[in-house]
């Protein structure tokens, strides 16, 4: 075990490091989807012309081949310069485009990942439904087959990104009467096509990000299963496992500077002093040396055996739970202030309302300990 | 940069678990085996990072935490750093000074010096002949009292309290483990209203969160003794990081653990408690303190 790093890394974090010294904007990532699409796409392109898109992706789809420890290395030093959230881009970049590479045909890799990867192609994530949630498997947003096309009809909701986007990882019941988990196809489902109506939601922290869509005999050419027609249950676990494993480093280091801003600012308004808030700063600073660890760890795995191992739902549990923390952390810290949030602010408040959803989205609290219990412990299925 | 075990630390870690696993199993922490002394020092737990051995802190960190998991006689601390840092080579019980003067000395039994934290320092002295020891929480260690302190040798290198703090905080981590596995077990095969407990999602989430709590601090001991071995300047942050979180996963699992075994988990018979009153005990041997973590 060593936390060195080789010679050839070191010289790369600097690279990191002068480019977003020089680079990084100036302005703020607006924060409501709509306004902030130009910027990041704008973002994403400077990145990719630059070469930091797609770190480690594959070289002939636009990436730069190199290893995940290089992507973390960018993600910390990406972390520390202050750099904006890639927004809409989360998708396409953290889970869509690794779920093509490892499932999807030449074709469809040779199109979609260097549109991801340059910013002009966004993604959003059809799963969830109204009536499955945290039970997936429960979707029947479903497609028949007419010649070459599927025909989908049904719904989706809490689909985020999905009034910007251009493209969506869309999961459908393609077998007629099939159940569960069979019958399913993971579907690249072009957003600008007809009978697709978007509905945009609101946020408790004022946000418009996510949305429900309706399909309304949507035609998709059958070239565009991934993965293989009646696979969609396999595809979207490998989905789930990127978004779950690797897709949220970007958090897991930004929670690094997170807290040493919490404890500046706690300094500067002598506020330190508290003995609770001196003792929730010390443990939330050792948490987040841990978790940085523990994504050390997991990504030692996953370049030993090519993927992340189970432990990936504790990190996820962990980082979202910590997460929340922090963000408690930082409202408790502004007092009173609090009571003057507006929808439209871009604050510690909107944070910390946006936060709660860490422990909804992508896999509730309770389905990640329901994982660390079945499949990390071994304890009986209740489901 | 790379936190998994290598090859050679696995195989550390994996004869290390199957020798305890004969020679010393948990449930016999309370009573000994006659000998047990001699044999860990035969094994070469004491001693492992001394000059000559070539080994890191992060092997040895391996190997303490699986002890731990055994819950190993506590004075395998004290010995492991006093041969490195007093030369000592034997028995070293480990002592706790307190505000007045006087100390408690733990683990105490056929022991010639004591090491422990004195003022931040890590320092040794040489035990009286004839010490009267009593049972203490940690049903596998006595504790002593001396009135007062007798003059203290002190080690000049701040890397020997944090090798202290490393390896308590590696034994902390063995004691979470063991709650952790000793409840997910019984949660297997106790059944309740025709179950296993362990399918009911309040058992099973207690039990994903005694594996969250030891992942955690594992981790963290993993990054400072790496961190100790390259010699880094924020070694002591980590450790202490390590420290705190151990300590804390040891006892939080330990308390999980006897609430999952139900009404077993509070006899004496039964293992649970053990692991809970190390935990309780491992807090008071070079606990880490705030300044370190708000540095
Ligand atoms: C901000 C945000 C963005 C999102 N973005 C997307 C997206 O882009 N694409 C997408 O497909 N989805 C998205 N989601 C949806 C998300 O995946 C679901 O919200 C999540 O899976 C939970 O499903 P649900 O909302 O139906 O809640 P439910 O499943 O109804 O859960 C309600 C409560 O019950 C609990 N619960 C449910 N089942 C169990 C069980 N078996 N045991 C114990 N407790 C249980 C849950 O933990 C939760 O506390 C997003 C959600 C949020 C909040």
């Amino acid at each position: 075990m060593d936390i060195g790093f080789s010679p050839e890394e070191t010289r790369f974090r600097e690279e990191c490091r002068d480019w977003l010294h020089a680079n990084v904007p100036a302005e703020r990532r607006p924060p409501d989807a709509i306004d902030a699409i130009d910027f990041d796409k704008a973002w994403q392109r400077r990145l990719f012309d630059a070469g930091w898109a797609g770190i480690n992706w594959p070289s002939e789809y636009g990436g730069r081949g190199l290893s995940i420890v290089q992507q973390v290395i960018w993600l910390e030093e990406y972390a520390r310069a202050g750099a904006p959230w890639i927004g809409a881009n989360f998708v396409g970049i953290n889970h869509g485009g690794p779920t093509l590479i490892i499932n999807a045909s030449e074709e469809q890799k040779a199109y979609h990942l260097p549109r991801i990867l340059k910013g002009e192609a966004i993604w959003c994530q059809g799963f969830s439904e109204p009536g499955a949630g945290s039970d997936l498997a429960g979707i029947r947003t479903k497609a028949r087959i007419e010649g070459d096309e599927l025909v989908v009809n049904g719904s989706k909701i809490w689909t985020s990104f999905a009034h910007v986007a251009d493209w969506q990882e869309l999961v459908l019941r393609t077998e007629e009467g099939s159940e569960r988990h069979k019958g399913l196809s993971w579907v690249i489902c072009d957003m600008h096509v007809p009978g697709i109506t978007i509905r945009p939601i609101r946020k408790i922290s004022g946000q418009t990000e996510f949305a429900e869509v309706f399909y309304d005999d949507v035609r998709i050419p059958l070239a565009n299963v991934v993965g293989g027609l009646g696979n969609g249950w396999k595809v979207a676990m490998s989905t789930l496992s990127f978004e779950r494993g690797t897709g949220f480093i970007a958090d897991q280091v930004a929670q690094s500077r997170e807290i040493e801003d919490l404890i500046e600012k706690a300094r500067a308004r002598g506020l330190i002093k508290d003995m609770r808030i001196a003792e929730s700063l010390a443990q939330m600073r050792s948490e987040v040396a841990a978790l940085r660890a523990m994504t050390y760890r997991n990504i030692s795995e996953v370049m030993r055996t090519g993927q992340p191992g189970p432990e990936a739902s504790v990190i996820r549990l962990f980082t979202s739970e910590l997460g929340q923390r922090l963000e408690r952390m930082a409202v408790l810290l502004m007092g009173e202030e609090m009571i003057d949030f507006a929808y439209g602010d871009d604050n510690g408040i909107s944070d910390y309302l946006r936060g709660f959803a860490q422990t909804i989205a992508g896999g509730s609290a309770q389905i990640q300990r329901d994982i660390i219990g079945e499949r990390l412990l071994g304890l009986p299925k209740s489901r | 940069m790379d936190l998994t075990p290598s090859e050679d630390q696995t195989a550390y870690q994996t004869a290390t678990a199957d020798w305890c696993r004969d020679h010393m199993p948990l449930e016999e922490a309370r009573s000994r085996r006659p000998g047990l002394w001699s044999s860990l020092t035969e094994m070469g737990w004491i001693g492992m990072t001394a000059p000559d051995t070539g080994l890191d802190h992060a092997t040895e960190a391996l190997v303490f935490a699986e002890l731990g998991r055994f819950l190993a006689p506590v004075a395998l601390l004290s010995s492991a750093v006093g041969a490195r840092w007093t030369g000592s080579g034997d028995k070293a019980a480990i002592a706790l000074p307190a505000p007045d003067g006087s100390a408690r000395l733990i683990d105490a039994d056929g022991a010639a010096s004591a090491v422990g934290l004195f003022d931040g320092e890590l320092g040794s002295f040489a035990l009286p002949g004839s010490l009267a020891a009593a049972p203490s929480l940690d049903l596998s260690a006595t504790v002593a009292r001396l009135d007062a302190l007798p003059s203290i040798a002190r080690v000049n290198d701040p890397r020997a309290v944090l090798h202290l703090r490393l390896l308590s905080a590696a034994f902390a981590i063995g004691a979470a483990d063991a709650a952790r596995d000793m409840a997910t077990g019984y949660a297997k095969i106790r059944e309740q209203f025709g179950r296993p407990i362990g399918w009911f999602q309040a058992i099973k989430h207690i039990c994903a969160d005694m594996a969250v709590r030891a992942a955690v601090a594992r981790s963290q001991l993993y990054y400072a003794a790496c961190a100790l071995d390259a010699g880094e300047s924020d070694a002591a942050f980590h450790v202490a990081a390590a420290k705190r979180l151990a300590d804390q996963a040891a006892i939080d699992n330990g308390r999980a653990n006897i609430q999952v075994h139900g009404g077993i988990g509070m006899t004496d018979e039964a293992a649970p408690h053990l692991c809970l009153k190390r935990a309780h005990l491992l807090q008071f041997i070079a606990p880490a303190d705030m300044t370190q973590l708000l540095a």
